[in-house]
C-alpha cells in the first residue's frame, strides 16, 4: 500500500442521472475544502431530468480537480474514474479526457445481466491502456441500497473515493451530516453512514494506492461558490432590485437562488410569461429609476433582441446576463460554448451601441453586476454580462470577497474598475435627450420612444437629427473605448505568439502560458474582460508579437474565423487566427493550448 | 424596492398643462377622443402629471404617450404590458395607464394580455379597437369584421373577429368595461371606474378610423348599442342615455356579463368587476415586507468554509 503525493490531480464520479453523483461530489468537496485543499468542480449534467438508467444520455457526474495551489480551471485529463456501470463509462470515454495512465474503478454489479456489454467496454479500456479495477458493492451494502429504494450507492462510492484521496472518514461523515442531515430521518442517515464506511473499507481492501494532495489553503477566510451563485450575490450587492427572467438553462439557477434570498435584501424576482416580457419588465423598472437585470441564455437572447435595441434608442439602462450554452437553436442546453458574441455585439436591428462585459471566474461574477450597473446607468445603454455554462456551474474555493453594498454607481471602487481594466468614465456624458429624470421628478416630464427624436424628446425624422442621435449614442461607446486600458496579460510582453481569450477560457490560458514559459516558449496571453468595445491600445500590443491567435469554445475553421477572432480582425486589421475554435461542449484544456501553440510555432 | 421622492404639483392641473404637440393623427381619428377623455379624467382627479406614466406599444394608439405632458414610454409592438408591470413593481406610487391597439393587444402582444390580466397588477389598460391595422395601411386585425376588405385580405376578411370582451372575461379579468371614443362623458366615467379599481382594469374602447374604415361605428346614431347601468357600475352617457336602451346589469354577475359580451348587440358599460382578485404586484411587495431582513455586509457568509 502506497500513498502517492501529488500537487494536482483530477478524478470523476460517473453515475446514472438522479442517483446523486453530484451530491456525493459536493460532500467530498466539502471535506477537501474543510481540510484546506483547493478544488475546481465541473458538474456533468444531462439536459433531461431522468433519462432511462443504463443509457448513454443518463450520464451524470462530477469532475473534481484537486490541488495544493489555487486552480483556475478544470485542467487537462482525468487520473481516476469511478463509474457505476459500463455504459456511463463508455459514454464518458468518448470525450477522450483521460490521461494514458488513468485508473478506472468499474462497478461490476450489472455485469451478470450485461456480460457482453461489460466485456466490450473492458476490452476498449485495455486497448486504450487504462488500468481497470473491477469491484462489486458488498452484499451488506447491496441490501441497504435495496432498502433505500435503490438510493445510497453514491454514498458508498463516496466512501471509496474518500479512502483513495486519503480523507479522514470522520471529516467526510461530518460533511454527510451537514449536507443530508436535515433531509434524512436518523435511521436513514445511519444506513447512509454504514454505506459510506463499507465503501471506505472496500477501497481499503481492493485499491492498492492512495493519493495525497497537501493542505495549503488555511491562511484566510475562504468561500466555496459557483458562478451563478456568485452572480446572484453580486446582483444583490450591486444594489439591483429586480431580477426579471424566464426559466432557461443554464441561467435559471440564478433565479432560484434569488427567489429565496432577494426579498430579505429588499429585492424582487419576477418570473415572466416569456423572454420578451422578462426584459420588458426589467426595462420598465429601470425607466422607473430602479436598477433591474434580466438573465437568459441563447434562445432567450434571440427573443430579447428587439427590446435591447429599444433600450439603446429610448436611453433606458438595462443589464442582460447571458449564460451561454451550446447553440445554434436549442443546441446542447447543458454544455458550454462562447458563440453568442456576434449576437450580443451585432444583434438587434439597426446600428448597435452596447457594452459587453465577460466573466472569467467566480470573482468576476461577483463584481460584474457592479461594473454593468455603472456602465448601464452612466451611458443609459444596454450592458451585457457574458457568462457560460462552464462558469455558471463550476465552483471553486476563493478568498472571501469584499462586499460593497453599492447604492449609487459613482460609488464603484477603483479595484472593480481595475478588475475589468477600465478607467473611470467622465462625470457627465451627453445623451440624445437632455431630460433623463425618472418618473416622480417634478418638471422632468418626458416621453421615451424607439422612434428617433430631437434633444427635447420629440419624434423627429429629419436627416440631421437622426445622424446626431447616432453620433451621441456611439460617442457613449467611444467613452468606454477610450477608458479601456491594457487588458490582463500573461507571460512575456513580446514574443512569437499572443494567445487571446475571453470568458471561461481564461483559466486554461493562464495555466497554458505558464506551461509554455516552463518550456521556454515565447508565448504571451491576453484575456479580455470587456469584449465590446475593445481597447484602443490593442493594435499596439498585437504589434509586439509575431502571431496573434485566439482560443474559443466556439466554431471556426480556416474559411470562417471564430467570433472573437472575427471581431479582433475587424477592429484591428491584424491577421488574427482562430488557434482553437472548439465547439464540443467541453472546456478547452491547458495542454491543448500548449500543443496548438507548438504547432503554430512549427509552421 | 425603493420609491422615489415625490414633489407636489404647484397649482391645479389643467388640460393645457397636459398638452404637448398636436397629435399626428388623421382628421376625425377616434384617438383624439380617447386621449381627451383621459386628460379630462386626469384634470378632474387632479392627478400629478409627474406621477403619471402612459405606456404604449406600436400603432396609431402607440403614439398616445407622446401627446401627454406626463411621463411616458412608447415601447415596442405588443409589449407595453411588460413595461407597465416593471413600473408597477418598481414604482407602486405611480399612476399607470397602458394604451394598446387591437393588433398590439390581441395579436402580437396576446401573450402579455393573458398574463397581465392574470397577474392583475394595478393599471388602467385601454384597448383602442378600430378593428384594423391603420398605421401600416389597412390590414386585417384580430378584430376586423368578416368580409371587410383590407390590403392583406382583399377578397374580404376571412374569419370572424375575436371578441375582446369575452376574451377578457374568460381570462378572469377583475375589471372589464367597454366604451367608445365618441361618447366623452361615458369615456371619462369609465376611466374613473377603471382608475379606482384595485387591479388590472381592462377597458375596451370602440375607436373610429375615418381614414380606412369610415363606415364602421355609426357614431351619429345610438340605436345599435345599449348602456349597462348599475349602482356599482358606470353611469350611461348623459347625452345619449334617453336616446337608447339602458340595461340594469350587476357587475358581479359573471354569467350575465358573458351574455352581454357575446350578444350581437353592442353594450357599453361595466361588464364585470371583482375587487378581491389577488394582485401579483402586491404579492411581490408583500414578500419583501414579510421577509426577515438580512445584513448586506454578510451576504457571502453563507458560503464560508
Amino acid at each position: 500500500m502506497s500513498v502517492e503525493k501529488r500537487s494536482v490531480t483530477r478524478f470523476e464520479l460517473l453515475m446514472d442521472a438522479g442517483f446523486g453523483a453530484q451530491k456525493a461530489g459536493d460532500i467530498l468537496l466539502g471535506a477537501f475544502v474543510a481540510m484546506g485543499k483547493y478544488v475546481y468542480v465541473d458538474p456533468m449534467i444531462p439536459a433531461e431530468i431522468s433519462p432511462p438508467a443504463r443509457s448513454r444520455p443518463a450520464l451524470s457526474g462530477v469532475i473534481i480537480r484537486l490541488a495544493d495551489f489555487d486552480v483556475t480551471n478544470i485542467g487537462n485529463d482525468t487520473d481516476l474514474i469511478l463509474a457505476s456501470h459500463e455504459i456511463v463509462l463508455d459514454r464518458r470515454l468518448e470525450d477522450r479526457e483521460y490521461n494514458p495512465k488513468c485508473v478506472v474503478l468499474l462497478d461490476m454489479g450489472d455485469s451478470k445481466d450485461n456480460a457482453d456489454s461489460y466485456e466490450a467496454v473492458l476490452k476498449h479500456c485495455t486497448q486504450e491502456g487504462l488500468s481497470v479495477i473491477p469491484f462489486e458493492v458488498d452484499e451488506a451494502s447491496k441490501t441497504i441500497v435495496k432498502e433505500l429504494g435503490g438510493k445510497g450507492q453514491n454514498i458508498h462510492y463516496l466512501g471509496i473515493l474518500s479512502y483513495i484521496y486519503n480523507v479522514d472518514g470522520k471529516v467526510v461523515e461530518k460533511e454527510i451530516q451537514k449536507t443530508l442531515g436535515k433531509k434524512l430521518k436518523p435511521e436513514i442517515m445511519e444506513k447512509n453512514l454504514v454505506l459510506f464506511r463499507n465503501g471506505y473499507q472496500l477501497a481499503k481492501e481492493r485499491v492498492f494506492f492512495q493519493i495525497q494532495v497537501d493542505n495549503t489553503a488555511h491562511d484566510e477566510e475562504k468561500i466555496l461558490i459557483d458562478g451563478n451563485t456568485s452572480l446572484s450575490m453580486g446582483i444583490i450587492d450591486a444594489g439591483i432590485k429586480l431580477y426579471s427572467g424566464y426559466p432557461i438553462t443554464p441561467a435559471s439557477s440564478m433565479m432560484h437562488t434569488l427567489a429565496k434570498e432577494f426579498p430579505s435584501y429588499g429585492g424582487m424576482v419576477h418570473q415572466a410569461e416569456d423572454e420578451i416580457a422578462a426584459i420588458g419588465t426589467a426595462i420598465g423598472a429601470y425607466y422607473g429609476g430602479v436598477p433591474a437585470v434580466t438573465c437568459t441564455s441563447g434562445p432567450g437572447l434571440s427573443l430579447k433582441q428587439e427590446f435591447i435595441g429599444f433600450s439603446q434608442a429610448a436611453e433606458i439602462p438595462i443589464i442582460i446576463i447571458d449564460a451561454q450554452r451550446a447553440g445554434p437553436s436549442t443546441g446542447m442546453p447543458t454544455k458550454t460554448e462562447q458563440s453568442d458574441l456576434p449576437a450580443v455585439i451585432f444583434g438587434s436591428h439597426g446600428d448597435y451601441t452596447k457594452i459587453v462585459i465577460s466573466v472569467s471566474n467566480v470573482i468576476d461574477c461577483f463584481y460584474a453586476p457592479h461594473m454593468a450597473r455603472y456602465l448601464a446607468e452612466k451611458l443609459r445603454l444596454p450592458v451585457f454580462i457574458m457568462s457560460d455554462f462552464q462558469t455558471a456551474n463550476s465552483y471553486k474555493v476563493i478568498s472571501k470577497l469584499k462586499v460593497l453594498q453599492m447604492n449609487d454607481v459613482e460609488e464603484i471602487p477603483d479595484f472593480v474598475l481595475e478588475r475589468f481594466h477600465i478607467n473611470r468614465l467622465p462625470k457627465d456624458i451627453e445623451m440624445v435627450r437632455t431630460l433623463q429624470a425618472p418618473p416622480g421628478t417634478e418638471g422632468g416630464m418626458r416621453r421615451v420612444t424607439g422612434l428617433n427624436t430631437d434633444q427635447g424628446g420629440k419624434v423627429n425624422y429629419s436627416a440631421g437629427t437622426n445622424q446626431h442621435s447616432h453620433q451621441i449614442r456611439n460617442e457613449k461607446v467611444h467613452h468606454v473605448r477610450r477608458a479601456l486600458i491594457k487588458p490582463e496579460m500573461f507571460g512575456p510582453d513580446t514574443g512569437d505568439i499572443l494567445v487571446v481569450s475571453w470568458g471561461s477560457t481564461r483559466g486554461a490560458l493562464e495555466e497554458a502560458i505558464s506551461l509554455c514559459a516552463k518550456e521556454g516558449l515565447k508565448v504571451g496571453g491576453m484575456n479580455l474582460r470587456i469584449v465590446y468595445p475593445l481597447p484602443l491600445i490593442l493594435k499596439e500590443i498585437f504589434a509586439k508579437y509575431k502571431k496573434i491567435v485566439t482560443v474559443e469554445v466556439a466554431y471556426g475553421d480556416n474559411l470562417k474565423p471564430s467570433p472573437l477572432a472575427l471581431l479582433l480582425r475587424a477592429e484591428t486589421l491584424v491577421d488574427v487566427k482562430s488557434m482553437i475554435a472548439q465547439a464540443t461542449g467541453r472546456p478547452i484544456r491547458p495542454k491543448s493550448i500548449v500543443q496548438m501553440v507548438k504547432e503554430v510555432l512549427s509552421k | 424596492m425603493s420609491a422615489q421622492t415625490v414633489e407636489q404639483p404647484k397649482g391645479p392641473v389643467t388640460i393645457k398643462d397636459l398638452q404637448t404637440e398636436n397629435p399626428r393623427w388623421c382628421v376625425g381619428c377616434g384617438d383624439f377622443g380617447i386621449i381627451m377623455g383621459l386628460k379630462r379624467f386626469i384634470v378632474e382627479r387632479q392627478l400629478s402629471p409627474a406621477m403619471t406614466v402612459n405606456v404604449s406599444g406600436i400603432g396609431c394608439s402607440g403614439r398616445a404617450p407622446n401627446y401627454f405632458n406626463t411621463y411616458g414610454v412608447h415601447s415596442i409592438h405588443g409589449r407595453p404590458i411588460t413595461i407597465a408591470l416593471g413600473l408597477a413593481l418598481a414604482r407602486p406610487d405611480l399612476n399607470l395607464f397602458v394604451h394598446a391597439g387591437d393588433g398590439d393587444a390581441l395579436s402580437i402582444g396576446g401573450n402579455h394580455l393573458i398574463h397581465g390580466i392574470n397577474k392583475n397588477f394595478k393599471c388602467v389598460f385601454l384597448l383602442y379597437d378600430n378593428e384594423l391595422y391603420a398605421l401600416t395601411k389597412s390590414q386585417t386585425s384580430p378584430t376586423t369584421r368578416k368580409g371587410h376588405v383590407t390590403t392583406t385580405q382583399p377578397q374580404g376578411t376571412y374569419l370572424n373577429p375575436l371578441n375582446p370582451i369575452t376574451i377578457a372575461l374568460g381570462l378572469g379579468a377583475s375589471f372589464v368595461a367597454s366604451t367608445a371614443d365618441w361618447i366623452p362623458d361615458h369615456l371619462t366615467s369609465t376611466m374613473k371606474a377603471a382608475f379606482d379599481h384595485p387591479g388590472f382594469a381592462f377597458v375596451h374602447i370602440s375607436q373610429r378610423c375615418p381614414h380606412y374604415d369610415p363606415n364602421n361605428f355609426d357614431h351619429k346614431s345610438s340605436a345599435w348599442f345599449s348602456f349597462l347601468k348599475h349602482a356599482k357600475g358606470i353611469e350611461p352617457d348623459r347625452r345619449l342615455a334617453d336616446k337608447t336602451e339602458v340595461v340594469e346589469h350587476d357587475p358581479s354577475d359573471m354569467t350575465k356579463a358573458f351574455q352581454y359580451a357575446a350578444a350581437e348587440r353592442k353594450y357599453f358599460g361595466l361588464f364585470y368587476q371583482n375587487k378581491n382578485k389577488p394582485r401579483y404586484d402586491v404579492i411581490l411587495h408583500d414578500l419583501i415586507k414579510k421577509a426577515t431582513p438580512k445584513d448586506k455586509a454578510k451576504i457571502l457568509d453563507a458560503y464560508l468554509i
